[in-house]
């Protein structure tokens, strides 16, 4: 079982767009979980010191794949998210 | 290579949309075809009460649509390709870079409320500090792209193109000012935070290809004006209303003169609404009489409208806000005098 740690990084409470670059998250993760991996997905604040000390200034939505902004200001297919997360798991 | 021909494909279509589109605008220039409603006050009194917005979203309809079309695709356009990676690695960097970013990036980042209060909440942490924070606040409402274009298209370039200018000194100079003064200096301080990027945390934005990028800038489009128009509508049919019962002499007495940019300038802001609806009520008033001065005050009074201070004050302490709102609407009254003085029309 391969584990993938996904954050979408948007504004509390969280715009539209934001919204939607989640649900994008969750499809793929849905998928991926038929193939093994398990997806763990978090909500994080873009205004927390924690996300600004570890990434620096971003663009909402964005998404980090294992620690690593892959997706900035804008809102990714699900498709996409999931050959990401595809990659990052091997 | 079947992938590859139908990728290029799909990316010709979105381009020549785009093209059309930017087309059609410059056709309408060569035709000198008006992008504003020609309804004249005289023509809309004599109409039942509820025929006069009809009459005036149709007439607005028919001659805003390419503008409002092409204001729309290319924001979607600008948002999607600035680089977003850059902004955010220099936006830290130094002082004078945090400035010159905060003011030439605000005008293509902020056409979504997604986008603003996050990345002056990050610029005030990440190190460039307050000042460029506060610049990039004020400069994003005041002029960016969307409200551009279409005051640009509506009411007249010279006026977009001294409302810019207006803006982005006002803006510079509030962020200077604010960036002085001791309770900024404590904000800034209780913020700051060392940018040390863990060697575990990267930013490696990946880029999708070309056809989806386009189809993206396009979607973005399509929901900016899901967001914006159905308030622009509504804003359109108070406007009809104020272009039709709106007395002249009314205008000619309180809208004209150092009077009439203080007026301007005072009810700008908490009138403010972020969609579009000030550039028509301000095309109307014109219309109607009042002055160019009072014009430029009133489309510059908006960034110091309430839903933005709140959220401001939320990260900045009130002393901040109030002196951010200070500054904005003493750089509307004193640019609306100096270009009405100039413009010859106070």
């Amino acid at each position: 079982m391969r584990e993938v740690k996904v954050e979408v990084i948007g504004p509390e409470p969280p715009c539209m767009r934001c919204q939607a670059a989640r649900r994008a998250v969750e499809k793929a993760a849905e998928k991926l979980k038929q193939a093994g991996i398990t997806v763990n997905i978090e909500k994080t604040n873009i205004m927390s010191k924690e996300n600004v000390q570890k990434y620096g200034v971003l663009v909402s939505p964005a998404i980090a794949i294992n620690n690593t902004v892959k997706i900035m200001g804008r809102v990714p297919n699900p498709d996409e998210v999931e050959k990401l997360i595809m990659e990052a798991s091997k | 290579m079947e992938e590859k021909t139908k990728r290029a494909i799909r990316a010709g279509i979105i381009l020549a949309f785009v093209i059309v589109v930017i087309g059609l605008l410059i056709y309408s220039r060569i035709v000198a075809f008006s992008m504003a409603p020609q309804s004249k006050p005289v023509d809309l009194r004599p109409l039942p009460y509820w025929l006069i917005p009809i009459v005036y979203l149709i007439d607005y309809f028919s001659h805003g649509t390419i503008c409002l079309l092409f204001a729309f695709t290319v924001a979607g356009l600008i948002y999607e390709f600035v680089p977003k990676e850059a902004i955010t690695r220099y936006m830290g960097s130094s002082r004078a870079v945090g400035y010159a970013l905060a003011l030439g990036m605000a005008p293509f980042l902020t056409v979504c409320s997604c986008t603003m209060v996050p990345l002056f909440g990050g610029v005030l942490y990440a190190g460039a500090g307050i000042g460029p924070a506060i610049t990039f606040l004020l400069m994003a409402p005041a002029s960016n792209i969307l409200t551009i274009l279409l005051t640009g298209e509506m009411i007249s370039w010279e006026v977009a193109g001294v409302r810019i200018i207006a803006s982005a000194i006002t803006a510079l100079a509030a962020g200077i000012i604010i960036s002085r003064t001791p309770w900024g200096k404590a904000i800034e301080k209780e913020h700051q935070i060392a940018n040390t990027a863990s060697a575990s945390a990267r930013v490696e934005i990946v880029r999708p290809p070309l056809d989806e990028r386009l189809w993206a800038a396009l979607k973005f489009a399509g929901y900016l004006a899901k967001q914006i128009l159905p308030f622009f509508i509504l804003g359109l049919i108070a406007v009809s209303y104020v272009e039709a019962f709106l007395p002249e002499d009314i205008v000619g007495t309180y809208l004209t003169g150092i009077t009439g940019i203080l007026i301007a300038s005072a009810i700008g802001g908490p009138l403010y609404t972020p969609t579009l609806v000030e550039v028509v009520l301000g095309k109307a008033m014109w219309d109607l009489g009042m002055s160019k001065g009072a014009l430029l005050s009133w489309l510059m009074g908006q960034p110091y409208d309430m839903a933005n201070a709140l959220a401001v004050s939320r990260i900045a302490k009130w002393k901040v806000v109030l002196n951010y709102m200070l500054i904005a609407w003493a750089g509307s009254v004193t640019f609306g005098l100096l270009y009405g003085i100039l413009s010859n029309s106070l």
